[in-house]
């Protein structure tokens, strides 16, 4: 199993996000959200990106879906919408996974999947211990190269942060 | 609003489209567009109503699915070709949901129907920035992946928007509805020699962004947002009605006016690629745009209705001053002779 927890671990990251896309109660769609943030987590700690699946729990989940979970719960309504409660939001979310079900039978039933890329079965998502580099981390060298040669990236960045603030503030000050 | 924050927002409007037009790494461009994207919303919505709001929430959403399958188009490229570079696009499938996207983002038929509705909702200024400063920063990267466009679903989507832009524009009252018709037409005419010579492509860019504006700015110069109250600019400043039907009439493609300039150097370089029949039909249905316009220069310009003696002393607030209207007037009514100037666009 662990040769291909990857393909696991990304079903169930598709299928967290068919629960959210169905739109039940955002407070519901936060509570799959952080379990799709965890799943991403793991996807990513499997390719070796300790540090960035780290990350992903801190800032993402510790910190980002922390804010949206109190101020859904101040704005929520008495009766919130869970997946059963609606026939629309439940449809929809046994379509998606029914569409995700047949997508992994076809991954796994098949020798080749040809979709937009072509990729062997399952056997493409195994993950192999490529070795090249041992010496040091992939990863860690990537974030450290955001702040060296990729200042500019940081700048447009916090740029854009600072001005998504701004413009929320703008938009829902009203008159 | 306050004009500090709305001097930084504007500011970040066009630090997004410079971002996508300088950048070479294909995740820089996403950020630029998406940037672009965030800091307009708040320009579209300048007037707290339900119109506004609704507007911007439509444009948003077409928008950022744009940019969707943007991304992804971009993803597919990185599996294929494993670089970001912008040159062309190595995979045939991403070229397609590229294409789309960015057709998505420009107005170009099938995805034209939030450009009416949108530029409809939104005043005057918003719906200029919208419908000439927006259509920059996806042209620059058609322009930049245009070796690799698939012709056949361009051409497409270019004789169809012309042909949506005539027609839909025929039954409308509304000026702002009229330009979107206009630029979904212009976007049509722009896409549609895109793949022969892109060159042309910006040059009509240009021409059409100097007729936009000028339009927008005379609109706003008489505070009028339908035909009706365009008619009433004989009565509040007569001059304009001269200059709103040259440059009517310069949108229209006649041949003095330099609005024929691109109409012409699009028809001469389709042909000289072999397609005959495609130009001749891009011709006619421009001829369905020259309506439209020409019924409102009958309304305003030519045409003058019988009315009261007390409606000929029109009470109005103080006009608006608008800065470079005059050079724009000249220049979008005059260029024609300065076409073998277009070997500098090189």
């Amino acid at each position: 199993m662990m040769t291909y927890i990857v393909f696991i671990l990304s079903v169930i990251f598709v299928i967290s996000f068919v629960g959210f896309s169905s739109k039940p109660s955002p407070i519901y769609g936060g509570l799959v959200l952080i379990v799709s943030g965890g799943v991403g987590c793991g996807i990513i700690m499997n390719f070796g990106g300790s540090f960035l699946g780290l990350m992903v729990f801190l800032i993402y989940l510790g910190g980002m879906l922390v804010v949206f979970g109190y101020t859904t719960a101040m704005a929520t309504e008495q009766y919130p919408e869970v997946w059963v409660s609606n026939t629309t939001v439940m449809g929809v979310f046994l379509l998606g996974l029914l569409m995700e079900v047949m997508l992994v039978l076809y991954v796994l039933k098949s020798e080749e999947v040809g979709v937009v890329f072509k990729f062997s079965g399952v056997g493409d998502w195994a993950i192999y211990d490529t070795g090249d580099s041992e010496v040091f981390s992939e990863e860690i060298m990537g974030v450290a190269a955001l702040y060296s040669y990729g200042a500019w990236v940081v700048i447009v960045t916090g740029w854009s942060l600072l001005v998504g603030v701004l413009v929320i503030l703008e938009v829902t000050r009203g008159d | 609003m306050n004009p500090l924050i709305f001097t930084t927002i504007l500011m970040t409007v066009l630090l997004g489209t410079m971002i996508v037009m300088m950048s070479s790494h294909w995740l820089m461009i996403w950020i630029g567009f998406e940037m672009n994207l965030l800091a307009i919303i708040p320009i579209l919505m300048k007037k707290y109503n339900p119109r506004t709001m609704e507007a911007s929430t439509k444009y948003f959403l077409t928008q950022a699915t744009a940019s969707m399958l943007l991304m992804m188009a971009i993803i597919i490229n990185l599996m294929h070709s494993g670089q970001w570079t912008i040159t062309k696009v190595f995979n045939p499938t991403a070229s397609i949901i590229m294409t789309s996207a960015l057709a998505m983002k420009l107005g170009l038929t099938p995805f034209h129907f939030w450009v009416p509705e949108v530029t409809q909702g939104i005043s005057l200024t918003s719906g200029l920035i919208l419908l000439t400063w927006q259509k920059l920063a996806p042209m620059s990267i058609l322009y930049q992946i245009s070796p690799s466009i698939n012709l056949n679903i361009l051409l497409t989507m270019a004789v169809l928007s012309i042909l949506v832009g005539g027609w839909g524009g025929l039954n409308q009252t509304q000026l702002r509805k009229i330009m979107a018709y206009s630029s979904i037409a212009h976007m049509g005419w722009m896409t549609a020699v895109l793949v022969y010579n892109p060159t042309l492509t910006m040059l009509n860019m240009l021409i059409y962004i100097m007729m936009t504006l000028t339009m927008f700015m005379l609109f706003i110069h008489s505070s009028s947002t339908t035909t009706l109250s365009l008619s009433h600019t004989w009565n509040k400043t007569p001059l304009t009605t001269t200059l709103i039907l040259i440059t009517l009439l310069s949108m229209g493609g006649l041949p003095p006016l330099s609005g024929f300039m691109p109409k012409w150097m699009i028809i001469q370089e389709l042909t000289k690629n072999s397609s005959i029949i495609l130009p001749t039909l891009m011709a006619i249905m421009a001829l369905l745009n020259l309506y439209f316009y020409m019924r409102l220069t009958y309304s305003t310009s030519l045409t003058m209705f019988p009315s009261t003696n007390n409606m000929k002393m029109k009470w109005q607030f103080e006009t608006k001053r608008i800065t470079l209207l005059p050079p724009l007037i000249v220049m979008s009514s005059l260029l024609l002779p300065l076409t073998p100037m277009l070997s500098i666009l090189d």
